[in-house]
């Protein structure tokens, strides 16, 4: 029998105390001077004898108590025997290798490959092993069940060859997750398997554990009873790793057009032995490169920003490079030409464009140039006839005239095409151009009759074209006044959706689609004699948000990360030939028609969809998270319930012979933990010494009778060898 | 209390009870003894002590005329009765009863047995006080004071003066704890009687806790040189009770010997051995002529002084009555 805590037994030694003091507390302590004693005489003490042990079988109980509270107090559990033997009857193991791009460091694939195999030479032909990789996401390599298929005298060389095929990726490390899989795996495989013998459940880890590694996936899984954990931990020679990400937001549409410098954060690992690095353009000619190049400070544990060195060709430079530490996986830096999308918009109306009456001169105000679009807004009057060019080509059409029946048709098949169209009805003469658009034969419009002002109100901004309202602080339309608006009648638009009324009850705004794309109606316009709309600090976001509603400015974001789902903007979607991407290897992915997102970025680089309109590229960079790649604390894992199997060398520093001490009796004791937890004799010890305190109290109870019948008699015997004692006392007095 | 504590809150207040009567009014000893100055005790115990006799009916005593006598040849002119002479012609001599003042010594028991107290001060310190209201008390009235402290051999010994700063220095003897042993009357007192010359008033102060058989003897030798000697036998009322509640080993100060005892099994021996020893101690006392006087500690000092001068004045009736000894006092 071994303790987790054998220090308690020491409490066993309070046994003796009450012994002790029950032998020391033999006559009075009480001394009084006094001035003579001439005229005193000696009086024979009346003492209890108290060399002698009364009540032996009580004593003995009362120290029991003790003897058993101390024990329970150490944790006694018995070294299981009955476990290895489960490793002959067979055991499930799963092999979760790391793949993840911080795996790519020098040296350390080499050592996870000899680690696996050297797992797999210690499997015995009664195991069952399941081979499985992980970074984001978990691959099952080589299951159960095609393990169970195998030859076994193949098996191991198989698993082998399969696994030196193995390479590390460039996506982040999702070990929490990986760690749920390989448990859920063995449970799934033992549910499948039905067999009754209990066997070893153990998931071998090869990874680096490093701190980046994301174990969100732990907290809402409980590992389960049983299950081992055994961290075969895989290090490089240096320490040493620096990363750099872009922190400058280029997606922004605020802001002037100018090239502001770029923002590079870098960051330096806390078990880094270095501090200096250099940050330069990966293009740059050599000559160049030193003049241009950033030195940079950072000490370990710490990150700061620095902006990126000049560029001296900046439609090439592409790539940023980071030098100085020990691995450059995380070193690279790349970055999509920066480029303003052109937006066109078309005005169907016959306002003047410095006309501050009329609602053209603010659309023009509100489509600024910005540093990521460039919008050109085109005015036609709605009388004469569009060029279908310019209406195919146009982002954004505004209609706010009476439109001619041969632009009507151009415009509906516009609208059918999926874009987005907004009409505002200046007057009820545009009633049949909304209900042209409409695809109905009339619809019913008069001139609302306005006390004074009208206010929107039941605003849905749950719709997206209104979501950036729904905070309370930005939804407050009440201070904008209508002064007229155009009543019409929605039961005649029957798949109409009214995003805002006015206080009325009239609908303000309405959504109608058409085909694939939308009909926004606006039964008032933002021009002064209409509203305050134009005025109102709501105007602008709401023109980029049908923008955007229109899908013109997805896709815009020009920076990703490994593993993220990239959205093919509006305008491609529509190409009618399949598009392409071209990865950073050079490789073409072709994407379905419709196809609305990408999701092979597991490259870091510059990705070109290629279209036959125009290509455009966007940056795919390695996250932040996998950069971190100081070694996570073993404790992180164990704060889960993690039962670690049992100490491996490689999983402390070999130059260091105190903390492999450490660590080796650190795991130790979780095992003694988990097999005391599993056990659970203490529970047995209490159960014991409740019972003990129980016949001690009865026995107490009993004796205290007896001994009040026998006073009497037993008060000679007890004087006389009281006399004994007490003569030896006062002779000693 | 400090030096500084008001007088007023040294007296006793309320009525007299039966442990105590008549000692309303008197200076509580419990709190006299918080003054620290011995001097300052003493003089504060006098000065009541004065507050009342002016009320006494003992005033006047002094150097008192006895006779006229011839004068003869040899004779000092100084002390003839010129008015006599006028009326009578004839030269007489005034005679005095002493011409010289009284000389008192205090002899002072230090041993051991006198550090015992039971009420927050010693018989050592209530001793201390006595003797130091008495030499101060004498001081004053132009008496020559000398002490002597013993316990079983002399320790200390000033001879009886009376100059301007000597009974400061007397002040500072009686101010000492008690260092010596045990209590041995013999060997001091036997001293003591050898080294006084001239007969005078000698104050023995002590608990007498010692052989009752050598004590007669003791004192005698005191007598024999024509002394008048009284005897303050000073005890700590625990002594004389022995009220002790729970059995304890008791340890002899004087000897360092261990006894257990059990307080309410030996009170009544204690007490009729201690009474005896009490009442042998007084026979002896007036067997020789001594004025013995029993002094628990808790009995107001002031009371003593007034014993001692009432004694005094019997003493000095009956001496006149017995037409002893020339020698008379001026108290």
């Amino acid at each position: 029998m071994s303790f987790l805590y054998p220090l308690f037994l020491a409490g066993i030694a309070a046994v003796g105390l009450p012994i002790v003091l029950h032998m020391i507390r033999r006559h009075t302590r009480k001394r009084v001077e006094f001035s003579s004693l001439m005229f005193l005489r000696t009086t024979i003490p009346r003492f209890k004898n108290r060399s002698r042990l009364e009540n032996l079988l009580l004593l003995i109980l009362r120290c029991l108590i003790l003897c058993l509270l101390a024990f329970a107090f150490s944790r006694p559990f018995f070294p299981r025997e009955a476990v290895e033997s489960r490793v002959r009857l067979g055991s499930r193991i799963v092999l979760l290798i790391d793949t993840s791009a911080s795996m790519r460091r020098a040296g350390m694939w080499d050592q996870a490959i000899s680690e696996a195999q050297s797992v797999l030479d210690s499997v015995d032909q009664a195991d069952r092993v399941c081979v499985m990789s992980f970074d984001q996401s978990t691959k099952t390599q080589i299951g159960f069940e095609q393990w169970g298929a195998l030859d076994p005298t193949q098996r191991k060389s198989v698993v082998i060859e399969h696994i030196s095929k193995l390479s590390p990726g460039w996506a982040l490390t999702n070990l929490g997750s990986a760690l749920v899989s390989a448990a859920e795996a063995i449970e799934d495989d033992e549910v499948n398997d039905g067999q009754q013998t209990i066997a070893m459940r153990q998931v071998v880890l090869i990874s680096d554990l490093q701190e980046g590694s994301n174990l969100e996936a732990m907290h809402a899984y409980e590992w389960p009873e049983e299950m081992e954990l055994v961290v075969k931990l895989v290090r490089c020679q240096g320490t040493t790793n620096a990363a750099l990400q872009l922190v400058t937001d280029r997606s922004g549409f605020g802001g002037s057009a100018d090239d502001s410098p770029l923002g590079i954060r870098i960051t330096n690992s806390s078990d880094a032995t270095a501090e200096r690095f250099q940050l330069n353009w990966a293009d740059e000619t050599a000559a160049s490169a030193s003049s241009r190049a950033v030195d940079v400070y950072v000490p370990p544990g710490h990150s700061i920003v620095v902006r990126a060195p000049d560029r001296a060709d900046e439609s090439k430079a592409r790539k940023l490079i980071l030098t100085g530490d020990d691995h450059d996986f995380d070193n690279t830096l790349y970055l999509a030409p920066h480029l303003q999308q052109q937006v066109n918009i078309l005005y169907i109306g016959s306002d003047d464009p410095n006309d501050s009456k009329g609602m053209l001169y603010y659309v023009r105000r509100a489509f600024g140039a910005t540093s990521a679009l460039k919008p050109h807004v085109i005015s036609r009057p709605g009388s004469k006839t569009i060029a279908a060019a310019e209406i195919e080509t146009a982002h954004l059409i505004i209609t706010a005239d009476v439109v001619n029946q041969e632009n009507l048709v151009s415009l509906r098949r516009y609208l059918e095409s999926g874009r987005t169209l907004l009409l505002v009805l200046k007057s009820i003469d545009e009633a049949k151009t909304l209900a042209t658009l409409a695809g109905i034969e009339t619809i019913e419009s008069q001139e609302a009759d306005v006390d004074r002002y009208a206010m929107l109100s039941r605003i849905e901004f749950k719709h997206p074209l209104l979501t950036l309202f729904s905070e309370p602080r930005f939804g407050d339309f009440t201070q904008i006044h209508f002064w007229k608006y155009r009543r019409i009648n929605i039961g005649d638009l029957p798949d109409a959706r009214v995003l805002a009324h006015f206080d009325s009850g009239d609908p303000a705004w309405i959504e109608l689609p058409v085909g694939k794309g939308s009909l926004l109606v606006f039964t008032c316009g933002w021009h002064p004699s209409d509203s305050q709309l134009a005025l109102s600090s709501k105007f602008v976001p709401l023109l980029y948000s049908i923008l955007e509603y229109g899908g013109v400015l997805a896709g815009q974001q020009s920076q990703y990360f490994v593993g993220d789902h990239i959205p093919i903007p509006q305008s491609m979607k529509l190409e009618p030939a399949n598009l392409q991407i071209r990865k950073p290897d050079n490789s073409l992915v072709s994407l379905d028609a419709g196809q609305r997102v990408f999701t092979q970025t597991d490259l870091p680089g510059i990705y070109t969809i290629e279209s036959s309109a125009e290509n455009q590229l966007f940056a795919v960079n390695l996250p932040a998270r996998e950069c971190q790649t100081a070694a996570m604390p073993i404790e992180d894992l164990e704060r889960f319930g993690v039962l670690f199997k049992q100490t491996s060398a490689s999983l402390v520093e070999p130059s260091s012979s105190v903390a492999l001490e450490r660590t080796s009796q650190a795991r130790r004791h979780s095992s003694f933990a988990g097999l005391e937890y599993e056990q659970k004799v203490w529970r047995w010890v209490f159960i014991a010494l409740l019972a003990v305190s129980l016949i001690e109290i009865w026995l107490a109870g009993w004796l205290t009778r007896p001994v009040q019948r026998t006073e009497n008699r037993g008060q000679k015997t007890e004087d006389r060898e009281q006399r004994t004692e007490d003569r030896h006392l006062t002779s000693d007095l | 209390m400090t030096d500084k504590a008001a007088p007023s809150s040294l007296y006793r207040r309320g009525r007299a009870t039966t442990d105590n009567p008549g000692t309303d009014g008197m200076i509580d000893p419990v709190s006299l003894m918080r003054i620290k100055s011995m001097e300052l005790r003493a003089k504060v115990i006098v000065e009541g002590f004065w507050k009342g006799i002016h009320r006494s009916p003992y005033h006047g005593f002094s150097v008192e005329f006895t006779e006229y006598r011839q004068y003869t040849l040899g004779d000092d002119p100084r002390y003839i009765d010129w008015r006599l002479y006028a009326r009578s012609d004839r030269f007489y001599v005034k005679k005095f009863e002493d011409e010289t003042n009284l000389c008192c010594h205090l002899l002072i028991d230090h041993s051991r047995s006198m550090g015992y107290g039971s009420g927050g001060y010693t018989k050592s310190q209530y001793a201390g006080t006595l003797a130091a209201t008495l030499a101060y008390f004498l001081f004053t009235q132009g008496d020559a004071v000398g002490l002597t402290i013993f316990d079983d051999q002399l320790r200390k010994y000033f001879a009886p003066r009376n100059r301007p700063g000597y009974l400061r220095r007397l002040m500072l003897a009686l101010e000492a704890s008690p260092e010596g042993s045990a209590t041995d009357l013999g060997p001091p007192l036997q001293h003591i009687a050898g080294m006084l010359t001239r007969r005078g008033l000698i104050v023995l102060i002590s608990d007498l806790l010692t052989s009752i058989d050598r004590l007669e003897p003791d004192l005698g030798c005191l007598c024999a040189g024509g002394h008048d000697v009284v005897v303050f036998h000073v005890l700590d009322p625990a002594e004389l009770n022995f009220d002790f509640n729970s059995p304890a080993i008791f340890q002899d100060m004087e000897s360092g010997r261990n006894m257990y005892v059990n307080p309410s099994d030996v009170q009544t021996s204690y007490r009729r051995m201690l009474d005896k020893h009490l009442a042998k101690a007084k026979s002896i006392c007036q067997n020789l002529g001594i004025d013995y006087h029993l002094f628990p500690t808790d009995r107001p000092l002031d009371l003593a002084l007034l014993d001692f001068l009432q004694d005094r004045m019997r003493r000095r009736k009956r001496g006149r009555y017995r037409g002893g000894s020339k020698v008379r006092t001026n108290v």
